[in-house]
């Protein structure tokens, strides 16, 4: 999306209105950054937001992904729903199916005026001829290793799926797994195997007119490279998410992983030595250099139908997007949130995190990387609502496992994957 | 004084409480089954017996019923067995018996959630305890993925649930064995029978009874685990794991079908009661012989 | 009664594994909380921690709200204990001593209550609370637990019932005591041990109930140790000292209740019996 002349405006919205009267808006937001530390951090901003604007109370409930997906939709049928929700992607359509949102549209270009947003992490909102979320803040996949540890084996980065084989093999010794890639039907491998199918030309879950594409030779192919990597990764893998990959990183267990981040558990629970930390993009399958990851543009949606609350809420997201405080809201996990806008990319209150200082190199790599990231059944403006239940599912994750724990044939796999998409699409 | 009327009084408390709480959410599970609901909160439309067909046709139902099955004997079997060994050491007199039988308990009294994190970690390869152990007694020569194939995964989780409910079963067999008269030991022990015959003889036959409350309500208890499953492997590798409660769940809240899964649970429901009526049946016969 | 020596030694064994069985994990997490973030996930680990921290605690105690949680846990499971003994006692007597029509019918109903997974009352029982309010309060979950603690507790208790003997409750009926003076003066008297085990065995269900609260409960001041703890697993990041640290303490206060009452659990069970 372009700049647009609404720059302008955004300074005059920006200003609290003026007419403070008798009892402050109350307003309720869940989010799913339940360890402490992002919790506190949320509040700091709360805080200051609320001292800054006696006319609005806000408030944070603190939810787990886990029970998210059963409890917000029964929670907001009975009522008892907050007035902003955290989302990402494949969230959102339960919630608008349900009837909860309305298009933030308006909202969005608004503050794209303001911030620029980063097209991909919009795009993933926008179907149905509306906007569904504001998006927040980014995620990306990468390649995480030891410059020492390559070094020392004799080689180099990997840039082709050929050169990473390779480098996993070299690297997979009697106490050290080359490369650490889950295998568990969960989110993180639904990301790992994305990720991997992204670089292999197998990007598209939809074909253009809705029907479904996944079985096609690329995705075979990325399945086939996926299941011949695990041979080099722990025995535990069907069970990994993503904690048990940095622990392996962190222990020296693994050469490599692909994850968000590893900075903060590699600055606590290992050396923590940055300019020995390598991070790079995806290798491709015929290793150009169009590297593409995924990317997961986390949102917060608006729930309340009451238009003084819904209000409330804009100003609260403003707030959290003003350079000034975006930053800090992103720093409260430092090195895992990436801005989802441009100004955001350039924030002093981003960048001057001490963490974010000691690791700015690979900071700079990873939102590098972001810049082309993808989701599936999010891509190209193919968004139908079965892929709520499908990224639910985690038939991506599931499809691997029947490769690699019941030992399908990767292209039997894919075809009976596709028939699963199908069957939750009916 | 009317005594049907003191008696009513005395019951009706608790059966309307279950009626409230129980039976009637199982009534509304029932009819949403016969609806075509998507996602909590949002409504359907009358579908009749459309849901059964469809569910009573799948696959994956078969084979949840199936684990389900497993997982009840497994389960039982494996508390069973460890429980009487401990019901058996711990109804021994030795120096600190009482310690050991109050503190047996430690596993059944921590919350389920942290149970499934200690030994998620401990079976971990990253700083988990076994891998190392089992390397260094050399039983394996590379670390071991615990919950890398289905039934490997199975077979742990049912050692976690065992392990998390043995204890409290072999309290409930030794409260069995302590009321059994001390002076049939005896008088088998002048008769010369052997700890092996005294627990053939003695022992088992009148544990019996207790044992058969036991495995009914365990065998109910244990069809409805959930949340150690769940929160250990969602259902995987492969739905090695995906029991009955956990399709349920996965249905309701993965796939969105809260129709399809009230359907399931409807069927799962009629499946443990069959074998709650039955195994109630022949308990209160076995009472009445008593 | 001497024990012949390979008994002992068979029984000694059969203790050392029991123990190593139980007692091994709970060491292992517990001194696993005071390792340094290296030692606990190093390849090789310890078994006597090489290093001491505190840091865990500190890091759990700063900033989660550990005691909120402890509270709404314990005032959970007291409340729902009480709630079970009241609903309990009245109905396994009247089981077990009155006599009425349909009473076994009554009681084999009651224990079918175990007979569906539970997890299917999940979502008509949040939406009934959502009509009465009681979504996102800590009666909600007494309800849920009395529910689930409720059939067995009332099974369990017919039994201790049944150890009285039948003479000293007729002495009591024919001096013209009421069923609801018998109840008070004499049966729950003599069977003070098993009610204090069902108390016991009411609070441990509820204690250890996860999935309805993590469900119910919609904000952090009221939720319970389960789903507080749940909460500093991290999505994306698992910090395992924080982890064994929060697994310590959410042991701890169950752990020291035992230190005091356990021994009546075992007894209460022991002297009550199951039949």
């Amino acid at each position: 999306m372009k700049k647009q002349l609404t720059l302008l405006l955004a300074g005059g919205m920006l200003a609290a209105p003026a007419t403070a009267i008798a009892d402050p808006v109350e307003i309720t937001v869940w989010h799913m950054e339940q360890p402490p530390h992002r919790v506190e951090r949320i509040q700091s901003l709360i805080d200051e937001f609320n001292a800054a604007n006696p006319d609005i109370m806000v408030s944070q409930e603190p939810q787990n992904w886990g029970e998210i997906y059963a409890k917000a939709p029964a929670a907001v049928a009975a009522g008892t729903g907050p007035d902003m929700l955290f989302a990402i992607p494949d969230f959102a359509p339960i919630l608008k199916d349900i009837g909860a949102l309305e298009s933030v549209a308006d909202f969005v270009e608004e503050l794209d005026g303001a911030h620029d947003f980063v097209d991909s992490t919009v795009e993933a909102y926008s179907y149905d001829g509306g906007v569904w979320a504001v998006p927040l803040y980014n995620m990306t996949l990468n390649l995480w290793y030891r410059e020492s540890v390559l070094e020392e084996a004799g080689i180099a980065v990997p840039t082709s799926w050929e050169e990473w084989r390779a480098a996993a093999e070299t690297l997979t010794t009697d106490d050290q797994f080359g490369m650490g890639l889950p295998a568990n039907r969960q989110l993180y491998t639904d990301q790992t195997v994305y990720s991997v199918m992204v670089n292999g030309g197998a990007s598209e879950i939809y074909n253009e007119d809705g029907t479904l594409r996944f079985d096609n030779p690329e995705t075979v192919a990325a399945y086939e490279f996926y299941n011949s990597m695990m041979e080099f990764s722990p025995p535990d893998a069907p069970s990994w998410t993503w904690g048990e990959a940095e622990a392996c990183f962190a222990s020296r267990s693994c050469a490599m992983v692909m994850q968000f981040t590893v900075i903060s558990t590699y600055e606590n629970q290992a050396e923590g030595d940055a300019s020995d930390l390598g991070v790079a993009a995806i290798p491709t399958s015929d290793g150009s250099d169009d590297n593409a990851t995924i990317a997961y543009a986390n949102a917060v949606m608006l729930l309340s139908d009451d238009e003084a609350r819904r209000e409330a809420s804009k100003e609260f997201i403003r707030f959290l997007l003003q350079p000034e405080n975006y930053g800090r809201f992103l720093n409260m996990e430092p090195g895992l949130f990436m801005p989802v806008t441009a100004d955001g990319a350039m924030a002093e209150s981003f960048w001057s995190d001490p963490m974010v200082q000691e690791y700015r190199d690979q900071i700079e790599t990873v939102i590098a990387n972001g810049q082309n990231g993808r989701l599936f059944g999010f891509t190209s403006g193919r968004v139908y609502p079965a892929i709520a239940a499908i990224s639910a599912q985690n038939v991506l994750a599931e499809t691997l496992q029947s490769v690699v724990v019941t030992g399908a044939e990767p292209a039997d796999a894919v075809a009976a994957g596709q028939d699963r998409m199908a069957d939750l699409s009916r | 004084m009317n005594r049907p009327l003191i008696a009513f009084t005395f019951v009706a408390p608790a059966l309307a409480f279950l009626a409230a709480t129980l039976a009637w959410p199982l009534v509304s599970a029932f009819l949403l089954s016969l609806q075509n609901v998507r996602s909590v909160g949002t409504t359907g439309t009358w579908v009749g017996l459309e849901n059964y067909q469809y569910i009573l046709a799948n696959a994956a139902f078969w084979r949840s019923t199936g684990l389900s099955f497993g997982w009840v004997i497994a389960n039982a079997a494996l508390q069973t067995l460890l429980a009487l060994l401990a019901a058996l050491i711990l109804h021994q007199k030795f120096p600190g018996v009482r310690v050991a039988r109050t503190w047996i308990i430690l596993t059944w009294i921590v919350p389920t959630v942290v149970v499934v994190m200690i030994w998620r970690w401990l079976f971990s390869t990253s700083g988990g305890m076994i891998n190392p152990i089992l390397i260094q007694l050399g039983i394996v020569d590379r670390p071991v993925g615990f919950f890398a194939t289905p039934e490997s995964a199975f077979a742990t989780l049912v050692f976690i649930n065992s392990w998390r409910w043995f204890p409290f079963i072999a309290l409930m067999m030794l409260a069995g064995m302590s009321r059994i008269p001390s002076d049939l030991y005896e008088a088998a022990r002048i008769d010369g029978a052997g700890a092996f015959k005294r627990f053939t003889r003695i022992t088992w036959p009148l544990l019996a009874p207790t044992l058969t409350v036991l495995l009914i309500v365990g065998t109910l208890l244990s069809f409805n685990v959930f949340d150690v499953i769940w929160l250990m492997t969602q259902g995987g590798p492969a739905g090695g794991t995906r029991t009955l409660p956990v399709l349920i769940y996965e249905t309701a809240f993965r796939s969105y079908r809260m129709s399809e899964a009230a359907t399931i649970a409807v069927l799962a429901t009629a499946l443990l009661m069959s074998f709650a009526v039955l195994a109630t049946r022949y308990l209160a016969r076995s009472g009445d012989e008593r | 009664m001497r024990r012949p020596l390979r008994w002992s030694i068979a029984l000694a064994a059969g203790l050392l594994v029991l123990a190593a069985l139980i007692g091994l994990p709970f060491w292992w997490v517990v001194s696993g909380a005071f390792k340094a973030p290296q030692e606990i996930i190093a390849r090789v680990p310890t078994f006597f921690p090489q290093s001491f921290t505190l840091e865990h605690f500190e890091k759990l105690l700063s900033a989660s709200d550990y005691l909120t949680y402890l509270v709404n846990s314990v005032f959970v499971s007291v409340l729902s204990a009480l709630v079970t003994l009241v609903l309990a006692i009245p109905a396994s007597y009247a089981f077990f001593r009155l006599t009425f029509r349909g009473r076994e019918t009554l009681y084999r109903v009651i224990l079918l209550a175990y007979a569906f997974p539970s997890i299917v009352v999940l979502i008509p029982l949040f939406a009934t609370f959502a009509r009465l309010g009681l979504v996102d309060t800590r009666l909600a979950l007494v309800l849920v637990n009395v529910a689930f603690a409720l059939p067995f507790a009332i099974w369990m208790l017919r039994s201790f019932f049944a150890s009285i003997p039948r003479e000293i409750e007729e002495a009591a009926r024919l001096d013209g005591g009421a069923p609801l003076t018998v109840l008070l003066r004499i049966m729950i008297p003599l069977t003070a041990p098993g009610i204090a085990a069902v108390a016991i065995f009411a609070f441990v269900t509820s204690w250890t109930e996860y999935v309805f609260a993590s469900v119910m409960i919609l904000s952090d001041a009221k939720r319970t140790i389960p789903v507080g703890f749940s909460g500093i697993i991290g999505q994306y990041q698992v910090d395992w000292g924080l982890l064994l640290a929060g697994a310590s303490l959410a042991i701890l206060p169950v752990v020291l209740l035992f230190a005091l009452i356990g021994r009546w659990f075992v007894t209460g069970l022991t002297e009550g019996a199951v039949k």
